[in-house]
């Protein structure tokens, strides 16, 4: 299921770098299904990066300091949500810069 | 006897922790990440300490105060002079640190006190005694080292049960990320022994990684987007592509890990260099990529013939080589091995894994020379026991971030550390300042965060854990407005042949709030037909009847409305939006005619349809004059009355009804929904309790034969997924929500339907209760079948009996099958 969430995350970066927009129903829908089987996915893309974030493997260019901004997401991350617990699936593939 | 059980590599660029439990190895995950292993590396940053994984972060921008590598230097004058610290830092300090992270990985009810240390074949005596001293410094009362190779073999032996009964020769091949290393051991009947080892401290699978960027992806770069110099550039301290080259390096080492199992891979890129976009393939091959490994593998393999020709060997004494250390996923190695040596090249153990899995192997038989500590133990609870502490924090926000304020008092403690259990932050460790510290720590959106607080000494010894630290996101605010009643929607229940509410916003939750809900729709709806969709937005008690909640918004889309057929199964998606001013918004969109109603509805446009009360009257008679006749039968009167009086209120409110028009402008209407849903709740509550009785009795009901399915041995493997149904069974059925129970007893039945189908004896059963039914809709067609089965029990055939069940169950009324109330495509909501 991993997998599968991480090629439908690539399919939509690459559908929003095209600037075709008229599928984002269709990528809702699926994030909803995700959402039913208990994956809580998030795309950090323009968040601050603080080194704190062990949810995310930054590739880090320059020097890293308070503005530094994840740029680029590879992968997103993935927490799996089990009642009140929630553990984490999958470190985001970030590049921050 | 007592043994060690712990294992711990220790490893130059990682580490790993692993247990000996009854002959099985456990080896333990980062807490805060996904993988077992933990890099050895460690950042200073002013206050804080990091180890591992986002030590890495600091090796571009403060190389100096971060220490990797310092195993190399174990046993040596050398330190680590760190300028964040302005002080020098040993390497047994430094291991000792990694060793206590390692600790961090065991769960809080594990206390360790004996350990087996991995030390590479080359650590002399003095290089030995610095790793011990690191592990006592780490707090371990008990440190027996044993080297990296023969725990490597112990692991292969451990796993392969082979009998070595003669004196053999084995090499160990380890190549891991960044180190290189061989190792020649004997094997015989009672030992292992290390006779040789020889190794290159600058090669791992990462310059792989670079020669793939080097000579693939960057040509490749360069051809499509007429750069030139790239790779200079890429390298270049001042370049302006750094997040371009790491980008590049990840998307080499995922090629790399594919073309271990594939002939070819494919690299995708999607960059832009110097405002070039490039969007393009590059399709590598494995023979490309073993042609530019080549002479590094070679290189490994001369090491090998080296060492076995100053042994004084021949290759054919050499009774196999065992593969350690990641890169040895590259079918190259074991191939160039296999071909120099001729020797059984072995990879059957887990390269990563092998060392600590093979040291925990000899831990689990290693008996433990410590005495029976207890008083360490209680001086510890002591220590524990007299720290006071007092913590401040939001416990509901809606903030992104919160602010964790804590005062110490009565022991003294250095530094402390706060760790999110979902394993997405950690503060590292800090030191504490006038005995207090306040922190901001981000929360994950709409959950439940919890936190674990370590307060720790000055030689990051834990002297006390607080746990958990709960901070609840999104759900409440002192700020917000909460709901005073759930807000549900009205849904069809196919099963019960009724419609049914289910919750879209839970009582308490604080306004606004919006979701998007899908559904699917229920029946057909031709375009300028008469037919609607319905679509209440009910507030109650979400496990209470539909007519008995109030209804703050109804809308109905009807055919004529449609550009489109509404399809039958096709999506329905419906956002609902309740602002602060308690104002309610839909919107509905209509998959199968591409339709959307903005805005279809807003508190202020609500209305009533005397329709709709009389079709929701209608529908409850006929359950309110049901449970009536039981009554009276059961000779219950004084119920039967109660509910007597319900029904003739009932009748009325729809004679009263009958009376006014739909365009009527008048009161009226609101009353009569009034008084129609007062009613209905009276019955509601009076009949509730027993038809959830009636419903956890079906669910116990359903458990027991469940359970007696599983405790037939075949069934085993069924186990797992019942302890996962029943986990919050408690949590169900004191919901009292009948629906709920209702999906648990479905859940149920169909893993009680999995199981039965599993095996074509469970099919005897049901063939013989079939026997006793005599309302078969082809009477001579259901013989013909008794008699195959009849003939297949004789012989023992159970897969006929299976197909002859699966005949005769398609030869059984509608009406048996499936005891259903009509339920009418105009008593449907149209959503299910």
């Amino acid at each position: 299921m991993i997998e599968i969430i991480n090629q439908i995350f690539a399919l939509e970066s690459k559908l929003q770098k095209n600037g075709v927009d008229d599928y984002s129903r269709n990528f809702d829908r699926i994030a909803n299904e995700f959402k039913n089987l208990n994956y809580h996915v998030i795309n950090p893309i323009g968040k601050s990066y603080r080194n704190e974030m062990t949810d995310v493997e930054a590739s880090i260019s320059g020097d890293l300091n308070k503005n530094s901004k994840i740029t680029k997401v590879l992968k997103p991350i993935i927490y799996e949500v089990n009642g009140n617990e929630t553990s984490l699936v999958q470190k985001g593939i970030v590049i921050v810069e | 006897m007592k043994t060690i059980n712990f294992a711990i590599d220790l490893g130059t660029t990682n580490s790993l922790v692993a247990k000996y439990d009854n002959g099985k190895i456990k080896i333990f995950n980062n807490p805060l990440g996904l993988k077992q292993t933990l890099p050895s590396c460690i950042a200073f940053r002013g206050n804080r300490i990091v180890i591992g994984d986002k030590a890495l972060d600091y090796l571009e921008k403060d190389a100096e105060n971060v220490c990797m590598l310092f195993k190399r230097k174990m046993g040596t004058q050398d330190t680590y002079f760190v300028p964040a610290l302005d002080k020098e830092m040993q390497p047994i300090k430094l291991s000792s640190l990694v060793l206590k992270e390692l600790k961090n990985f065991l769960p809080d009810d594990e206390t360790v006190n004996s350990v087996v240390i991995t030390i590479p074949a080359a650590f002399d005596t003095i290089q030995s005694n610095a790793t011990k001293k690191a592990g006592y410094l780490a707090g371990f009362k008990e440190v027996v080292l044993l080297q990296e190779p023969i725990a490597a073999c112990l692991a292969f032996a451990n796993t392969s049960n082979i009998e070595v009964k003669e004196k053999e020769h084995w090499i160990v091949y380890d190549f891991g990320g960044g180190t290189f290393d061989v190792a020649l051991v004997e094997a015989d009947e009672r030992e292992l022994k290390v006779v040789d080892h020889q190794g290159d401290n600058y090669l791992g699978g990462a310059d792989f990684d670079n020669l793939i960027v080097k000579n693939l992806i960057v040509p490749f770069i360069e051809e499509k987007t007429g750069q030139s110099d790239l790779w200079k550039s890429l390298k270049s301290k001042s370049s302006t592509h750094k997040g371009l080259y790491f980008e590049l390096l990840k998307k080499a080492e995922e090629a790399k890990k594919e073309l271990s199992n594939f002939e070819e891979t494919e690299i995708e890129l999607d960059i832009s260099i110097n405002d070039v976009d490039l969007y393009d393939h590059l399709i590598v091959k494995r023979e490309v990529f073993e042609n530019l490994i080549l002479s590094n593998v070679e290189n490994t393999v001369t090491i090998i013939k080296d060492i076995i020709k100053e042994n004084q060997l021949l290759n054919s004494d050499i009774k196999r080589v065992i593969l350690i250390g990641g890169t040895t996923y590259i079918p190259l190695i074991k191939k160039s091995i296999a071909n120099a040596i001729g020797v059984e090249v072995n990879s059957s153990i887990d390269p990563t894994s092998a060392v600590v899995e093979g040291a925990a192997y000899y831990a689990g038989s290693k008996p433990s020379e410590l005495k029976e500590d207890e008083i360490v133990e209680k001086e510890q609870t002591q220590e524990e026991s007299i720290i006071d502490s007092k913590f401040f924090y939001e416990q509901n926000t809606r903030d992104t971030e919160e602010l964790i304020t804590a005062k110490f008092s009565g022991a003294d403690i250095d530094n402390y550390r706060i760790i999110r259990k979902d394993g997405g932050y950690d503060s590292g460790v800090k030191s504490l300042k006038n005995n207090s510290f306040s922190e901001f720590v981000p929360l994950l959106e709409g959950r439940l965060n919890q936190f674990k607080v370590q307060l720790l000494n000055s030689d990051l010894g834990i002297l006390k854990v607080i746990d958990p630290i709960s901070i609840n996101h999104g759900s409440y605010s002192v700020n917000g407005q909460p709901l005073p009643n759930d807000i549900c929607i009205e849904i069809d229940d196919m099963d019960a042949s009724a419609t049914r509410l289910e919750r879209i916003f839970a009582k308490g939750s604080i306004l606004p709030l919006k979701k998007k809900i899908y559904k699917t729709a229920s029946k057909t709806i031709l375009k300028k037909s008469k037919s609607n969709l319905a679509i209440n937005v009910i507030e109650g008690k979400s496990n209470g009847l539909p007519s008995s909640g109030l209804s703050i918004g109804y809308i109905e889309i009807f055919g004529e409305d449609l550009e489109d057929d509404l399809i039958k199964g096709t999506d329905i998606e419906i956002e609902l939006e309740i602002s602060e001013s308690r104002e309610l918004k839909i919107n509905v969109f209509l998959q199968s005619c591409d339709q959307e109603f903005e805005n279809v509805f807003s508190e202020s446009e609500r209305s009533i349809s005397v329709n709709k009360i009389n079709t929701e009257i209608n529908t409850i008679l006929s359950d309110v004059e049901a449970v009536i006749k039981t009554a009276n039968a059961n000779e219950n009167f004084e119920y039967s009355n109660k509910l007597e009086s319900i029904r003739v209120g009932l009748i009325e409110i729809q004679i009263e009804a009958s009376l006014i028009h739909d365009d009527d402008i008048s009161d009226t209407k609101f009353q009569l929904d009034d008084k129609k849903r007062k009613l209905i709740q009276d019955f509601d509550d009076l009949t509730r309790n027993e038809i959830v009785a009636k419903e956890i009795e079906e669910y116990n009901d359903t458990k027991a034969d469940l359970e007696y399915h599983l405790n037939q041995n075949e069934n085993e493997r069924y186990k797992t997924k019942y302890q996962r149904i029943i986990q919050n069974e408690k949590e169900v059925i004191n919901s009292l929500d009948r629906y709920l129970i209702r999906s648990k007893i479905k859940e149920l039945e169909e893993l009680f339907n999995a199981i039965i189908q599993s095996s074509d004896e469970n099919f005897i059963s049901y063939y013989l209760g079939l026997k006793l039914y005599d309302n078969f809709t082809n009477k001579r067609k259901a013989e013909k079948l008794f008699e195959q089965g009849d003939k297949a029990l004789e012989q023992q055939d159970y897969k006929v009996i299976r197909h002859v069940v699966y005949g005769l169950s398609a030869l059984v009324h509608e009406n048996d099958r499936h005891q259903r109330k009509d339920f009418s495509d105009d008593s449907k909501t149209g959503l299910n």
